[in-house]
């Protein structure tokens, strides 16, 4: 008798209404973006080109990372038209 | 004393729905096709069908058994018939009168070639759904080959820099081009530097789709198969556009018209020099890739102009 | 040939004199598919011209696609299929073997897909000729084959295909088998049955549970990973999935009857079985020439009987083994070669009962090949051979009955003995 331990169906069905899958990312990361909340004139370039959709805003005030799933690419820092984000080595958190 | 507030992003309007994606999904920092993926159904809505086939999207599209890393509907198939699968689910929901957008999103490998046969078979029979081919120049997920839309030049595993052959010694294909050529409703290209025109041209192929095929050729680098700085994915897209090495437009019926008109094209070294796969081109190389760059450039430009003065001759009118 | 057991011709159907190929399509027409998708390939091609005129004149209803080659008219339906639809296709030799990987797909993602394929030679020798070698190579693609003999069982046997494919205890994919040339191009009386009827027939898919669907929103995806435990389950779920197919299958065959007074006796039909000594085991068309043979014989006092194989994918090993129980001799006709084997490909799989057969003897027969005509003369041959071996005399375990220089002793390639 074969069980549905992995499928719940006859075929190679997955279903979207139980939990997602969840990589922890955020221990890619080797540089860490660090967003100058002064510099940072609230423009979006940073969420728009997040690879990963994870610059999160703060009031209508400024954008900081999730740091749970930021893989440290450092797209943010690199689009930032006033260079508020700086990407600092993991290492020193 | 804090800088003066700006206006937010006009793009941000365009993401009306949630990103159906998981955060935390296993595309290399710095990917061009994750931040594709996530803005599609932002801009296009949770709804779509998506279909996948093997490739660096699979194991993100595709679930893992019971599991999945987004919300949306997928089917997950062959390369080799991926716009038939496309074809297959479309035409069933029009048939049960079922609302429905399907996106069929393929890489450069499936799209040029070993799926073209089908997308080509699909948009002669205006199949009415999307076709996306999200291109990194090859087949990054086997580890980085050559592909038909490899450019000249570029190293790759299968095109390696030896001491007789330096990197492809072919032209790519014009994918873009020859898909509009089927006089579909909608064609076009786009890339990740111009997420606004990216954006209007995914509702457009959504509006085109009710009147048939869509296709979006998408230009999405590859940090690690090209060989340049994860956070230089956007500028590799800003300076593509700039040296017109993919130049943005779109053919409605295939009518062809530029969506963003580069005023002076820069040379095509300002794109090459970040990028090692084209690390090794010399002046002579250089001015092929540019004269194929200046070739195909000459056509679309030919093409967008014909588009407004060419008149039938008067034998061939009605 | 068919009992007739409730009604030689059912009160209101009709008889039309009709290929095999016409056959094929007017049952996919009764069946009433969403989508059907086919390419044009010797010998199936009448099947879409048929379809397509059908669809022109509004007789069929349904979303045509008129693909670019073979491969993806198994992509579409597969997916059709997966979104929900009821689907149809045809193909041939090469065709076939072109769509293998969505072949594979399709069962894979337990896609209820009916296919007919009209057998013929197949790669890598270029012959437009009939042959099972087509439905040999794609055998483990993890479908159903079921194979006709004649125009009649054509259509009943596509019906009846989508019974089976679409029950909820199945959901496999379906292959309908019949030899190209012979019965695609063969006119013969064949009693089409009503739409209503045909109805009635697959309504009782309608009563079960709904499979799982492909539906925009609804976040069910298909074409999952399968991961370790995860593969393996998916592979037993398949493999049971078939072993249940072929009880399912003798179920649907009666419940046939029941409605169009037309059983052929499921996985297999036995001719003249009961009292035989010595069994050929054929299948498709040759079968009709076989049962021609056999009365004659009869006649002459030699108690022969004919199996049949209706059922090809599962193996029906079970059956087989309690009707050749106690036969003094087996010949197994072969219209196909297994390639590193001496045997053809069903002699091979029934000699693998050899030992449930309490050691009947067993002999290989390889004829009709090529378009060659297994003739009256070819299957009395045969049935002599049966007999010598049922006799106790020695005699070759494989014969190529239309190619006699494959039946000299071996000489090797330097020319000595």
């Amino acid at each position: 008798m074969s069980s549905n331990k992995y499928f719940k169906h006859e075929g190679p069905w997955s279903d979207a209404n139980d939990p997602l899958m969840v990589s922890d990312t955020g221990d890619w990361r080797t540089k860490r973006p660090i967003v100058d909340k002064e510099k940072c004139i609230f423009c979006g370039f940073c969420a728009m080109y997040c690879p990963i959709q994870v610059m999160e805003m703060v009031e209508a005030s400024h954008f900081t990372p999730d740091l749970d799933f930021c893989k440290g690419c450092g797209i943010c820092a690199k689009e930032c038209p006033k260079n508020a984000i700086s990407m600092e080595p993991e290492g020193d958190f | 004393m804090a800088a003066k507030k700006g206006k937010l992003t006009k793009v941000l309007d365009h993401l009306k729905h949630e990103d159906p994606f998981s955060k935390g999904v296993a595309f290399c920092p710095g990917c061009g096709l994750e931040l594709l993926l996530r803005f599609i159904p932002q801009v296009m809505g949770n709804d779509i069908v998506i279909t996948g086939t093997p490739s660096c999207s699979a194991p993100v599209l595709l679930g893992q058994n019971n599991q999945s890393w987004h919300k949306l509907s997928y089917f997950g198939t062959l390369m080799t018939g991926a716009a038939a699968n496309a074809t297959g689910l479309a035409r069933y929901y029009r048939k049960a009168g079922i609302d429905n957008t399907v996106v069929c999103f393929n890489g450069d490998g499936t799209a040029a070639d070993i799926g073209f046969g089908n997308l080509s078979g699909a948009a002669e029979r205006n199949e009415p759904f999307i076709y996306i081919c999200y291109d990194n120049e090859g087949y990054m997920n086997t580890g980085i080959q050559k592909s038909g839309t490899t450019p000249f030049g570029a190293t790759t595993t299968t095109t390696p820099k030896g001491s007789v052959h330096k990197g492809k010694n072919l032209r790519r294909m014009n994918l873009a081009l020859k898909m509009a050529m089927h006089k579909i409703p909608y064609a076009a290209t786009a890339t990740l530097s111009d997420l606004d025109d990216l954006a209007k041209k995914l509702l457009k192929a959504k509006e085109a789709k009710e009147r048939g095929f869509a296709f979006l050729h998408v230009f999405a680098p590859c940090t690690t198969g090209w060989g340049y700085a994860p956070e230089n994915t956007i500028e590799v897209c800003r300076r593509a556009v700039k040296t017109n090495y993919f130049p943005l437009w779109e053919a409605v019926d295939g009518k062809i018209r530029m969506t963003k008109t580069v005023k002076k094209p820069k040379p095509v070294k300002t794109y090459t020099e970040l990028i090692k796969k084209f690390a090794h081109l010399t002046e002579e190389d250089h001015q092929i890739l540019q004269d194929d760059i200046d070739y195909e450039f000459c056509i679309l430009g030919g093409l967008s102009v014909l588009e407004g003065e060419c008149q039938l001759p008067v034998s061939a009118q009605d | 040939m068919v009992t007739k057991t409730k009604a030689e011709t059912k009160k209101g159907s009709q008889i039309k004199v009709i290929t095999g190929n016409a056959a094929a399509a007017i049952a996919a027409k009764l069946a009433c598919p969403d989508v059907v998708a086919a390419y044009p390939i010797t010998p199936q091609t009448e099947i879409i011209e048929q379809i397509s005129k059908f669809h022109a004149n509004g007789e069929m209803d349904c979303e045509l696609i008129t693909v670019e080659g073979e491969n993806s008219a198994m992509n579409a339906v597969m997916a059709a299929s997966l979104a929900g639809g009821r689907v149809f296709t045809a193909t041939s030799s090469w065709g076939l073997v072109f769509m293998y990987d969505a072949v594979l797909a399709t069962s894979g993602a337990r896609a209820p897909v009916v296919m007919v394929n009209v057998n013929r030679e197949t790669p890598g020798i270029i012959a437009v000729s009939s042959g099972q070698q087509d439905m040999i190579c794609t055998r483990d693609a993890g479908w159903i084959f079921l194979i006709a003999e004649d125009c009649q069982e054509v259509l009943d046997l596509v019906l009846q295909a989508y019974r089976l494919a679409e029950d909820y205890d199945i959901q496999v994919p379906v292959m309908v088998h019949y030899d190209g040339f012979y019965l695609s191009y063969l006119s013969e009386g064949v009693d089409v049955p009503f739409q209503e009827d045909v109805d009635k027939f697959l309504s009782v898919l309608e009563d079960q549970p709904k499979r799982t669907v492909l539906t925009p929103g609804n976040g069910m995806g298909c074409g999952s990973h399968g991961i370790l435990g995860g593969y393996m389950e998916l592979r037993h779920k398949h493999v049971t999935a078939l072993e249940r197919s072929k009880a399912k299958f003798d179920q649907i065959d009666k419940e046939y009857e029941d409605i169009f007074g037309r059983a052929y006796g499921g996985q297999l039909e036995e001719y003249r079985m009961d009292d035989a000594d010595v069994v050929l085991v054929g299948s498709g068309s040759m079968c009709g020439t076989i049962k021609t043979v056999i009365d004659e014989k009869r006649q002459a006092g030699i108690k022969v009987g004919l199996l049949k194989m209706r059922m090809f994918r599962p193996f029906p090993g079970e059956a087989i083994v309690k009707a050749l129980k106690g036969k003094k001799a087996i010949g197994v006709v072969d219209r196909s070669l297994n390639f590193g084997h001496k045997g053809g490909p069903f002699y091979t799989e029934i000699k693998a009962f050899e030992t449930q057969l309490d050691g009947s003897p067993m002999i290989s027969f390889i004829d009709g090949i090529a378009n060659t005509d297994i003739t009256t003369v070819n299957v009395a041959a045969m049935i002599d051979t049966i007999c010598a071996l049922a006799a106790g005399k020695e005699v070759r375990e494989v014969t190529w009955v239309s190619y006699p220089e494959a039946n000299e002793p071996e000489v090797n390639k330097s020319g000595g003995k």
